[in-house]
């Protein structure tokens, strides 16, 4: 500072120097006088402010903005201009903006529901379309993800602010949003039931407004379906959808849903039997259009289908209520029957519309026009069968529902359903009829016993079986409509709750016997390629056999099944040429289904247990299904539903013929090693092995397999084979052996040549006992026989004198027994003798009890010291 | 002081019972061959089970009872068909049994009344329990269905009749055979776990009635005991081994033998067919090959064994001693069998008796009093009541007799009164008979004269 103050009076003085030509006024110089004591100091000192320069760039730069360079609070400021074309453009940027920028939306979500929600009432048409736009395509997809509940209580006061405005536009309009709301927030609706429903019913009643603008009726009636459609009205699909959340993973969770749903639907029955009248007023509101209009257009179609389904719903719900109310459940509703199910409304169906049913075009112009009257008089029936419980109808109502139903099924209402892209549509009306007819059989059986079902329902009821069995005969079996006829089947077939069988002399009973004959033929069709529809089938022929007990009028039907279910496992085409059926293929659920069915058979025969087998024994099974039906088979057996025999038979077919890949018992590739199953067989040797010395007392099973090994053993079975049947033997005997004379001589017969392939098996270079794993494996082979030796001393006595003659008689003649084809030439007949000692020697336990028969190993090393001998002279000669 | 009982399914070797602590032997009770869930404390104060039939052809089972001091059999019944499982409530005033045709019959102890008798499942019954406080029975049935009465419901006449069905939960999630049911406390929103031979457990909620947890074993379970907390409960399989599985929170995915299975306790023996948790907190486990052990589940060690049978061991009780049977008792049988001979209720009765007998034959039952030793308790029947008021009332004072003649008295008057009122209106008929006759005679007369 100092120095800059000097170089200013430097300045001055230069200036002075120079300003010669200009006289300069001289100042009197002196010393001022000081400031007085109380002088203010006027001085003001100021900073500048600076404003950074207003550019366009800069200050966007990292601002998210849209296509017409606005950021967002720009736009929410323009979304309330007077203009309604600057709004609607600042919805349409918001839109822009959003879609490029997500993460905006989500930050600043309570902001901008905020700003939007002023625009539900709008007084201008585009603004609320491209509103409902922006909320259905960007916002509340946004939003799914976070926390709704406050989200949707922000919007839903202007909803309702909306649905009571002046101009019958915004109204409907506002419906539309609810609707919108609705579908993304679900419980929203049993949050504000009492509200919508209450302005529905003001809407519907002045309906001189809306005839014109069938358009905006349509969506918003669309929405009352929505709605409605989230009341609880099937048990069954309560249940389902609570079945699903068994795999939570807090068991003792905290619901935080529940209390909010369970008292917002009791509540609001009163509302909603205001609201049928309204509904129904509407309907018919809708009928002079119907009659004198050649063409039943779409809207007004739309408009009358959303009523219909409206008030099917909300009779459902009725219906429900009425079954909850009933005293076994504990959720009871508020009152009996009567305080939900008045009498106003039944009359009122019964008049209004019940007594127009049902509904026929003027005149055949087009088949879609049949199509929409056939789908309106679909929902009436279903309505119809819905309250048939509560209200009485009277007979000539039931006639003419019966007879609907009737023709429809048969196809003569609707002849022409079978061409073209027609076809699909037909499908689902056949699907809506199968419905249809599951409903009216629930009842059949809980008031079967009611009048006017017997009076003048019978004649009907067997022509709707006929017409129902034929739909399900024709159908094709992967068609959905196949799977709607099996669930109306499931329906029929299992007896409700109180477990009362049809009797024989009942119409229905041949009927079901027809539909159960058909099943495995059905499930055999379907094969592999459809595996959804092979489940349902094959979980309904588990339910069938879970309620097929001996007094059931099933039960020989479902025994019947198992000659026909061959196929569905494997058939023998030719001579040792197995067809493989679809279970192989199927996933492990149904695999599992199917399993369990073979259960409960109560006399499953050797015929089907043949055909299994043959399926357990082919190598694309997988081994975990293996195992499970062993043990399902040994639970079927111990319930007394296999015969002994058959069981063990079942056991010797799987021992004696499962494949061992590879062959050979060390693989020499790394592959080999791969598919090889011999750790599958071994633990199903052990499996087997279990399961047979749990039958019960082992020295009777040991008597019934005795004879049946040894058939099986002389057939030379592979290795492996062999020693699993061996092991059983081992299993069931016990230390004073259970084998009869005959059966010794027999065995030591077979075990002489046993030893032999063992021996040969087992690579040259073990010898070195390099590998433990070689080792243990050659124990594996060697111990069943062990364990006979110890436990009859007779057998290892005739074996050795077996293997001593073997040797002189291979010397003898070569080629002469049939266990030398290892031993061609006598080196190897003697080394495999040998090595098969020395294995007996490192066992402890054989080594004392071989110890005892020293003249028979003398007698063996005699021959081999002679044989020595002799070929050492034949090599001097 | 808790005994151990557990019995096979071989006819010789009896029910073997064990002091717990001291791992001494008491009595063995003879010639019971049970079937599995076929054996029950009935309320501390004798042993019930049901028979395995000899053979397949009879046609009836029996149920048998032992008194604690006694090794012989002292009351033998025989219900209409073969019974399996067999349970009684806590206090032991009711044995539920299960038949083979999917009845389940329900019998009061002390008079041996089968109090009723309802159609439960598609096919045998397979394992019956009782909730803690005895107001659910909760069955399992051959078909895989798992269901829940509530006594209340099934006692009910009307509420029977109203509700389109008497169980108040049906659970239909196993495919196969039920093999055991345990329940756990906390009344009503009691948790309940069964397993079946699909080799899976499942838990249930009794209040939502609905699935909560779904675990699946390596192999089938035939056993499950509850842990006292309700953290985990013990399964025991048919390969052997007994596995943890976890109750409350989510167990590490990480687990070698699947979801929600925590650990095992092995000794490779033969398969597990029974499990029961003691207070002392140890584990009892019973095996196929016939030996019972006693775990400490803390340290999975086998803490104990006892060996029952050659045959597999079919159920495991864990009671507590009844305070009166000191071990003297069990030492001189003779001399305490007399005393106690009579003490064992009635066999159990084969039909329903029908139902106007039943309105005055309710059962009066005295609670188990603690601390006296009930050498004397017997249960005094609604009926004993009714005949000492009949008695009373027979032997009755003068009064009685007077009142009745009284009362006769009274009748008379009555009667003779009414005699008298008929007699008037016969003689008022009569009159306005004669009336009629004369006045239509005398218009005939008249008409006949005009003519």
């Amino acid at each position: 500072m100092a120095r800059s103050k000097a170089a200013s009076k430097k300045q001055q003085k230069q200036q002075q120097k120079r300003g010669v030509d200009f006289k300069k006024i001289k100042r009197k110089l002196g010393r001022k006088l000081p400031p007085p004591k109380n002088a203010t100091n006027t001085e003001v000192k100021s900073k500048a402010i600076v404003l950074p320069e207003q550019s366009v760039a800069s200050e966007k730069a990292g601002l998210a903005v849209s296509k017409k360079g606005l950021t967002l609070k720009e736009l929410l400021q323009q979304t309330s201009h007077h203009n309604s074309k600057v709004r609607r453009d600042a919805l349409m940027g918001l839109k822009d903006l959003f879609q490029k920028y997500p993460a905006e939306l989500r930050s600043h979500r309570y902001a901008v529901i905020e700003k939007l929600r002023e625009r539900i009432g709008d007084d201008d048409k585009v603004v609320r379309e491209t509103l409902y736009q922006l909320l259905k395509t960007v916002v509340f997809p946004g939003c799914k993800e976070d926390n709704q509940g406050p989200f949707v209580s922000l919007m839903v006061a202007y909803i309702f602010n909306a649905m009571t405005h002046l101009a019958v536009d915004v109204r409907l309009m506002a419906f539309k949003f609810f609707d919108l709301v609705v579908q993304y927030y679900p419980p929203s609706f049993s949050l504000y039931a009492d509200k919508v429903l209450q302005n529905y019913e003001d809407i519907l009643r002045k309906n001189q407004f809306y005839l014109e603008d069938k358009a905006k009726l349509r969506s918003a009636l669309a929405g009352l379906v929505r709605c409605l459609s989230l009341l609880p009205c099937n048990k069954r699909k309560v249940d389902s959808s609570e079945e699903n959340m068994a795999g939570q993973k807090i068991l003792h969770a905290f619901e935080l849903d529940m209390p909010a749903e369970s008292s917002g639907f009791s509540s609001i029955t009163k509302k909603l039997k205001d609201l049928v009248p309204v509904l129904v007023n509407c309907f018919q509101d809708f009928f002079p259009s119907v009659h004198h209009m050649p063409l039943l257009d779409a809207q007004s179609f739309d408009c009358m289908h959303s009523i219909l389904q409206s008030i099917d719903l909300v009779v459902g719900f009725f219906g429900y209520g009425i079954h909850q109310g009933k005293p076994a459940s504990q959720l009871s509703y508020e009152g009996p029957d009567e305080a939900i199910w008045d009498h106003t409304i039944s009359s009122l169906l019964l008049k209004k519309l019940f007594g127009v049913f049902p509904l026929n075009p003027t005149n055949h112009l087009s088949e879609k026009v049949d199509d929409r009257f056939f789908i309106l008089n679909i929902v009436i029936t279903e309505i119809f069968l819905r309250c048939s419980e509560w209200i009485c109808p009277p007979g000539f109502l039931l006639e003419k529902f019966l007879q609907y139903i009737e023709n429809a099924l048969l196809g003569s209402v609707r002849p022409a359903v079978t061409h073209g892209p027609v076809k699909q549509f037909g499908r689902n009306i056949y699907f809506f009829c199968c419905l249809l007819f599951q409903s009216l059989c629930c009842k059949w059986q809980v008031i079967g016993s009611l009048v006017f079902f017997s009076n003048c329902g019978a004649n009907h009821n067997n022509g709707i079986l006929q017409a129902f069995t034929k739909i399900f005969e024709g159908c094709n079996p992967q068609s959905s409509l196949k799977l709607a006829c099996l669930s109306a089947i499931e329906e029929m077939l299992i007896p409700g709750d109180d477990m009362v069988y049809p009797d024989a002399s009942d119409p229905l009973f041949e009927y079901q016997i027809t539909w159960i004959r058909a099943l495995p033929q059905l499930l055999i069709l379907l094969g592999d390629k459809h595996p959804s529809s092979s489940q349902v089938v094959l979980h309904l022929l588990l339910r069938l056999g879970q309620c097929a007990n001996s007094s059931s009028p099933f039960s020989r039907e479902y025994e019947n099944m198992q000659y026909s279910l061959d196929k569905f496992y494997s058939s023998c085409v030719d001579r040792g040429d197995v067809y493989y059926g679809p279970f192989i293929r199927l996933s492990w659920d149904s695999q599992e289904l199917a399993i369990c069915g073979l259960y409960y058979f109560s006399n499953l025969g050797p015929f089907l247990l043949k055909s299994i087998a043959f399926c357990c024994l082919c190598s694309e099974l997988e081994h975990l299904v293996l195992f499970r039906i062993i043990e399902v088979l040994h639970s079927a057996f111990s319930a007394g539903h296999i015969q002994i025999a058959d069981y063990i038979s079942f056991f010797m077919t799987l021992l004696s013929r499962f494949k061992v890949l590879p062959e050979n018992i060390y693989p020499d590739v790394e592959s080999d090693a791969k598919i090889s199953n011999r750790g599958t067989f071994k633990l199903l040797t052990n499996t087997v092995c279990s399961c047979l010395s749990r039958i019960g007392d082992d020295s009777l099973v040991f008597q019934i397999l005795e004879q049946v090994i040894f058939d099986q053993l002389l057939l030379k079975p592979p290795l492996d084979n062999a020693c699993a049947l061996l092991r059983v033997l081992v299993v069931l005997d016990c230390k004073p052996t259970r084998l009869s004379e005959q059966g010794i001589i027999t065995l030591s017969k077979y075990l002489s040549g046993y030893l032999f392939e063992v021996v040969h098996c087992i690579p040259e270079d073990d010898e070195e006992n390099s590998l433990p794993t070689h080792q243990q494996t050659c124990c594996y082979y060697m111990l069943p026989c062990f364990f006979l030796f110890d436990r009859s001393p007779k057998l290892l006595k005739l074996v050795l004198n077996l293997m001593g003659s073997l040797i002189t008689e291979s010397s003898s003649s070569p080629s002469s027994h049939s266990y030398t084809q290892y031993g061609n030439d006598n080196s190897n007949q003697i080394n495999a003798v040998v090595s098969a000692l020395l294995l007996m020697h490192k066992d402890t336990k054989v080594r004392k009890i071989i110890s005892s028969f020293k003249e028979e190993v003398v007698h063996i090393l005699q021959i081999i010291h002679s044989l020595q001998w002799y070929t050492i002279m034949l090599d001097n000669f | 002081m808790e005994l151990l009982i557990a019995s096979s399914s071989v006819a010789d070797a009896g029910i073997g019972c064990w002091d717990l602590e001291s791992g001494a032997e008491q009595l063995r009770y003879k010639s019971c061959a049970s079937p599995p869930h076929g054996l029950a404390c009935v309320g501390q104060r004798f042993l019930a089970s049901s028979q395995l039939r000899e053979q397949p052809s009879a046609s009836s089972g029996s149920i048998l009872y032992w008194s604690w001091s006694k090794p012989q059999v002292e009351v033998k019944s025989l219900p209409a068909e073969p019974i399996k499982p067999i349970a009684a409530n806590s206090h032991g005033t009711y044995i539920a049994g299960g038949g083979q045709s999917g009845d389940i019959y329900m019998w009061e102890v002390a008079s041996g009344r089968l109090l009723k008798k309802w159609h439960a499942h598609y096919r045998a019954v397979t394992c019956l329990v009782f909730s803690q406080d005895g107001s659910f029975l909760i069955s399992g049935s051959e078909d895989g269905c798992v269901r829940i009465w509530s006594l209340l419901t099934v006692f009910e006449e009307c509420e029977s009749q109203r509700a389109s069905h008497l169980y108040l939960h049906s659970f239909t999630g196993h495919t196969l055979r039920i093999t055991d049911i345990v329940i756990g406390y906390g009344g009503v929103s009691a948790t309940i776990v069964s397993a079946s031979e699909d080799r899976t457990c499942k838990v249930w909620s009794l209040l939502k009635g609905r699935l909560l947890r779904n675990i699946v074993f390596p192999s089938v379970i035939d056993a499950i005991a509850l842990d006292p907390a309700e953290h985990v409960f013990y399964a025991g399989s048919r390969d052997g081994s007994i596995y943890i599985a976890a109750l409350n929170a989510e167990s590490p995915s990480t687990s070698s033998y699947g979801m929600h299975i925590i650990g095992s306790l092995s000794d490779h023996s033969k398969a597990v067919t029974c499990l029961a948790y003691s207070t002392g907190d140890l584990l009892i486990s019973g095996s196929e090959d016939g030996m019972v052990r006693v775990w400490d589940p803390i340290t999975h060690n086998i803490v104990r064994m006892f060996r029952l049978a050659k045959g597999p061991v079919n159920n495991i009780l864990v009671v507590r001693r009844p305070l009166y049977l000191n071990l003297g008792s069990f030492s001189n049988p003779h001399t305490s069998s007399r005393r106690h001979g009579s003490q064992l209720p009635p066999p159990l009765d084969k039909y329903v008796t029908s139902a106007d007998e039943d309105v005055d034959n309710k059962g009066v039952i005295r609670l188990p009093s603690l601390y006296n030793a009930p050498r004397d308790a017997s249960y005094i029947s609604h009926r004993t009541i009714d005949n000492h008021l009949k008695e009373l009332q027979q032997q009755g004072s003068s009064a009685a007799t007077e009142m009745e003649v009284e009362r006769l008295k009274h009748e008379c008057n009555r009667t003779l009164q009414m005699v008298q009122q008929w007699k008037k209106m016969y003689e008022n008929l009569h009159e306005f008979c004669v009336n009629e006759l004369l006045d239509g005679d005398q218009v005939d007369g008249s008409k006949r004269n005009a003519v």
